[in-house]
Order: C-alpha cells, then sequence, then structure tokens
C-alpha cells in the first residue's frame, strides 16, 4: 500500500473506530512509520538494530545473501509487510521441503497470524496500534506474494492485463513492465516499473511484489496475471474491493482494541459504521492516481474536524536521541520501537514453531531464558521481567 | 542458526582462510588453482541450476526455463575446463567484477547514509573506496605490467574476507526471542 493508505485512509479508520484526533494521528503516523524505520535511521538515532520494520532498496542489494541475511529480510518481510497466511498450507502437487517453505509464506488477508498480531496490540500504545493496522492493511494489498525473496514463489511473467470496466462490461490491456529505478510509472500507458528477472533464488529482485511493481500498492488498479506458484491459473486482483475491505477491517480491530468489542474475529469487517461514507471512500480508492493523499486528508476533515498533520519523519527523533536511557522506551519512538521488537518476535516464533526456519530461529524466553539477540532484552524490561517459568 | 550451522560456518571459514594463505604464498605455483577453482565454480553453478530445477523451480510457472539455463552453464564449464591454457584475463575480469560491483554499492549505501545522518556513511565510503582501489590496482598490474601474481593475491583477499564473515557469523547470535 502506498504512504496515502498509510497515513491518511489509517487516521480516517481511527476516526471512525472512535480515537480521538491526536490518538488517531499517533496510530496513523507509526502505521506510516513501519514503511520508513530502516536499519540508516536506526543507526542515526543509536536505536536497536533489530528494531527495523523495513529496507532501503540499497540496503537490500547490500545484505549478504547467506543465510542470516535471507532471514532478517524475512523476518522485516513477513512480519511487517507479507503477513503469511497459512503457515501449514500445502501446494495442490507434492513438492520439496525447500519449495514448501516459502510457498507457505505466501501473504493471505485472514490468515492465521492476524488475529495474533491484533491481540499484541491490545492493552499496549497507540504505536503498536499503528503497526498492526500497517501490517493488517497490507495483508490485503500484498496478498499472493511472499516476504523472502523467492523466484518460484513471487516471480511474474508477461502474462499481465489490466482490466477496466466499462459499458459493455470488462475490457483489458496488456500491461508492459519496465526496470528503471528512477523512472515513474506511466499509469495513462499502462506501462510500470518492476524489479529485473533474476534466476537466482534468493535474489533480492524476487522479494515480495517486486517482480509485479507497484501495482498492488495502486488502489484504483484492478488487473489480472499467473503467479508463479498458481499452477499457470490466471488470478483476477481487484484492489478497490480489496482496499475497501483493508478499511473496513481496520474499523473493527480498532474498535476491539479500543475497548469497544469483546473479541477480534478474522473475517469479519466494521461495514456498518463505514457504510454512510462509502460512496466517497470508493470514489477515492478507484480514482486513478499515484497519490491519493489529499482526497483522504479532506476525509480526514469531515470526519473529525480538524486537520491531520503532513507526515513529518522527524518530528520525533530529538525527544528520542535526548531522552536518557532509561527513559528511551518512553518516547514516542521508544514506544514504536518496542511495538516493532514484539511483532517481528511473535511472527519470527509463529513460523520458527511452524517447523519453518526461514526466518530465522525463535528462542521461548519462558522455557530456556534469555540466548537471543541482545536487541530483545528491552521486551523483557518493558514487560516487567517477563513471564519465565 | 542451529549448532550444526555454527560449526559449518565455522569449519569453512577457516579452510577459507587457510586456502588463502596457502595462495597467497606462492602465487607462482598457485595460478593454476585459481583458474581451476573459477571453472569448477562454474560447474558447481550449472549442477545447482539442474538441482534447483528438480527440486524447486518446476513448480513455478515458466520454470523449464531454470533447466535450460542449467543445460548450457554445464556445457559451457565443461567446455572451459578443457581449455588446455588458463587466460590470466578471465581470472581478472572476475575479481575485477567482483571488488568493483561491491565497491559501488558500498560507496552508493555510503551517500545514502550521509544524506539520513547515519554515521556508518565513513565505514561505507572507506571500505567501498578500497574495494574500488584494489578493482583499478588489478586493471593497472594485470594489464599494463602483466603481473598474474597480484591478481592471485586478489582472490586470496576475497577468499580470506569471506572466512572472516564466516566465522563471525558462527559466533555471533541471531535468534530471535519470544516473550510472551
Amino acid at each position: 500500500m502506498n504512504a496515502d493508505f498509510h497515513y491518511y485512509a489509517t487516521y480516517c479508520a481511527a476516526i471512525l473506530a472512535g480515537y480521538s484526533h491526536e490518538e488517531a494521528q499517533d496510530v496513523s503516523y507509526s502505521d506510516r512509520m513501519v514503511d520508513h524505520c530502516t536499519l540508516t535511521l536506526l543507526s542515526k538515532l543509536k536505536a536497536p538494530a533489530a528494531a527495523a520494520t523495513t529496507q532501503m532498496q540499497l540496503e537490500l542489494m547490500d545484505s549478504r545473501t547467506g543465510k542470516i541475511g535471507l532471514q532478517n529480510i524475512t523476518r522485516i518481510w513477513a512480519s511487517f509487510h507479507f503477513l503469511p497466511g497459512n503457515l501449514h498450507a500445502m501446494p495442490k502437487k507434492r513438492c520439496s521441503k525447500g519449495y514448501l517453505q516459502k510457498y507457505r509464506l505466501i501473504c493471505k488477508p485472514n490468515g492465521e497470524l492476524l488475529a495474533p498480531t491484533v491481540d499484541l496490540a491490545k492493552g499496549k500504545s497507540l504505536q503498536a496500534v499503528g503497526v498492526a493496522m500497517h501490517v493488517l492493511s497490507d495483508t490485503w494489498a500484498h496478498q499472493n506474494f511472499a516476504g523472502t525473496p523467492s523466484l518460484v514463489i513471487n516471480n511474474t511473467n508477461n502474462y499481465f492485463y489490466e482490466l477496466f470496466e466499462n459499458e459493455d462490461g470488462v475490457s483489458e490491456k496488456k500491461i508492459n513492465f519496465r526496470h528503471s529505478v528512477s523512472a515513474p510509472d506511466d499509469l495513462d500507458n499502462s506501462v510500470y516499473i518492476s524489479s529485473i528477472y533474476s534466476n537466482s533464488e534468493n535474489s533480492i529482485m524476487n522479494l515480495g511484489h517486486g517482480r509485479a511493481g507497484h501495482l498492488p500498492d495502486y488502489s484504483f488498479i484492478r488487473y489480472k496475471y499467473l503467479p508463479a506458484w498458481g499452477e499457470y491459473e490466471e488470478l483476477i486482483k481487484n484492489n478497490p474491493s480489496d482496499y475497501y475491505c483493508a478499511f473496513t477491517q481496520m474499523v473493527y480491530a480498532m474498535k476491539y482494541l479500543r475497548g469497544e468489542t469483546e473479541t477480534f474475529e478474522v473475517g469479519r469487517y466494521d461495514s456498518e459504521s463505514v457504510e454512510p461514507y462509502r460512496e466517497e471512500i470508493m470514489r477515492i480508492i478507484t480514482k486513478r492516481q499515484p497519490d491519493s493523499s489529499e482526497d483522504w486528508k479532506a476525509l480526514g476533515v469531515k470526519l473529525s474536524g480538524k486537520e491531520p498533520e503532513p507526515f513529518d519523519l522527524e518530528r520525533y527523533q530529538s525527544e528520542y536521541t535526548s531522552a536518557d536511557k532509561d527513559k528511551k522506551d518512553d518516547t514516542f519512538i521508544g514506544r514504536f520501537i518496542l511495538a516493532a521488537l514484539s511483532q517481528k518476535s511473535m511472527v519470527t516464533n509463529r513460523i520458527y514453531r511452524s517447523g519453518n526456519k526461514l526466518a530465522g530461529y525463535s528462542i521461548e524466553y519462558r522455557e530456556k531464558g534469555f540466548k537471543g539477540m541482545k536487541d530483545f532484552r528491552r521486551l523483557i524490561q518493558s514487560s516487567g521481567g517477563g513471564d519465565k517459568a | 542458526m542451529s549448532k550444526f550451522q555454527h560449526i559449518k560456518s565455522f569449519v569453512t571459514g577457516v579452510f577459507l582462510l587457510l586456502l588463502a594463505a596457502f595462495i597467497a604464498l606462492a602465487p607462482q605455483s598457485t595460478f593454476d588453482y585459481v583458474y581451476l577453482i573459477i571453472s569448477l565454480m562454474m560447474l558447481a553453478y550449472g549442477l545447482r541450476l539442474l538441482i534447483y530445477y528438480f527440486r524447486m523451480a518446476r513448480h513455478m510457472v515458466g520454470g523449464k526455463i531454470i533447466l535450460y539455463q542449467s543445460i548450457i552453464v554445464l556445457d559451457a564449464a565443461m567446455f572451459t575446463l578443457t581449455l588446455a591454457t588458463a587466460s590470466d584475463y578471465i581470472v581478472l575480469a572476475y575479481l575485477l567484477a567482483i571488488y568493483a560491483f561491491a565497491g559501488a554499492i558500498d560507496i552508493l549505501r555510503a551517500f545514502e547514509a550521509k544524506k539520513n545522518d547515519s554515521p556508518v556513511w565513513k565505514k561505507k565510503i572507506v571500505i567501498g573506496f578500497l574495494e574500488m582501489g584494489l578493482a583499478i590496482a588489478m586493471i593497472v598490474l594485470g594489464l599494463v605490467f602483466r603481473n598474474t601474481d597480484f591478481l592471485v593475491y586478489g582472490f586470496a583477499i576475497s577468499l580470506a574476507s569471506s572466512g572472516i564473515l564466516r566465522i563471525y557469523d558462527a559466533f555471533r547470535k541471531t535468534a530471535i526471542v519470544y516473550i510472551q
């Protein structure tokens, strides 16, 4: 999803869920922050490196493609951007263990890790709510791709058509991909930028939806293609419908996090609260434009009566860097870091427990004490010493 | 990493360091081995592609291309191995490509880090220029002075650096802690 949805749309959903203007701003800021919290930023802030929630292109290129490097990439992308849908999924045909492990990381909405992700934010900070909303909404946009480099799962070929609804039904137009990093997408001519083909299974070119370019991140687009794992079965992706589901599910999830509902169930949406604004939201979602920030912002103003501040990456940095060592976790960025570590720890643990080592090893503190990366000590401190048997 | 992977990483690292030392200590007599290692690496790559096809790529839409690629690479590797005379320039091109690419990435990363006010940019830029310097030195010494010893030293450095990294990995704590 693009920055517009991860900031202004989340703000609108938070207001509809009952948060105040200030709270909704913190939630949406944290949601957007997930796309900015890189190793480079954390090193600038002298913050724990394990809290990285994304990687810049050059960080990826600089990553070592050995086992540890790939596990680090998978932890980041599977935890925050491509939440695995079914860790015990089975492909139609028999396959090797290596293929199976990658196949099981394919992202799907309403998957088995969604409820644990939302529950993780229950009773926690607004930053944790923002992180959870980022993960939730990306399950809709990034479905059918995996948050690990994989040619056999994430590759796409030339069979890619954009679908247009018109009076005669649906027409289609061939999508062409270019591989220039600096050139923008040409929406008028259906020419999009994507990562270059690499026959190396673990090349970063084959991470997530890179081979399909920004298509999954545009709310307006409908298209059909052949996913690499799909046994030559055509897949139709209807982003406007998916993005609307993401929005209504965010409202439902945030109402749960605020305590308005007792439980969070997957596959449930708060269409009722959103219904009065459905037409306006669908107009924004289906508008053919690369950035819908202004439209979402206008809706936000209408909903809260106040204008959400534009996203400023620097806003909370000095608060964190100037805080005393023992007070850092009480700052905005400190709380975001705790939420990020917590989410990464939970997702890695679930993947590891399913018998899949692609995201690395997970040690349960309760059973074995503290034996892993020292950055995660913060989680023990924040949970008041942990729950060690 | 599991205990076995830690040990494997350590043993491989030590082996690479020993191989680097062996090559660097007798550059004249080991040059042919450098050439042989590179040819064998190509053969291994072809085999890896073939195994990759049967293990994974055969499930992929359009996966047959991996099978064709593996056959072409294997064919080329075997042809290269049958060549009687070793070409200094193949070794030179291989090493140049490694250092120039790594150097360019490190320098670009340094600029990016500087733009983001990250202090790691200084380390990155030093390493980047060192790698680029090695690539330039190889062009000068290899092509102009026709000194193959330097190529062997360059190869030894690349083996030694991957050996050190593997040993470092063997002692790194990489597990994620899960707290309920």
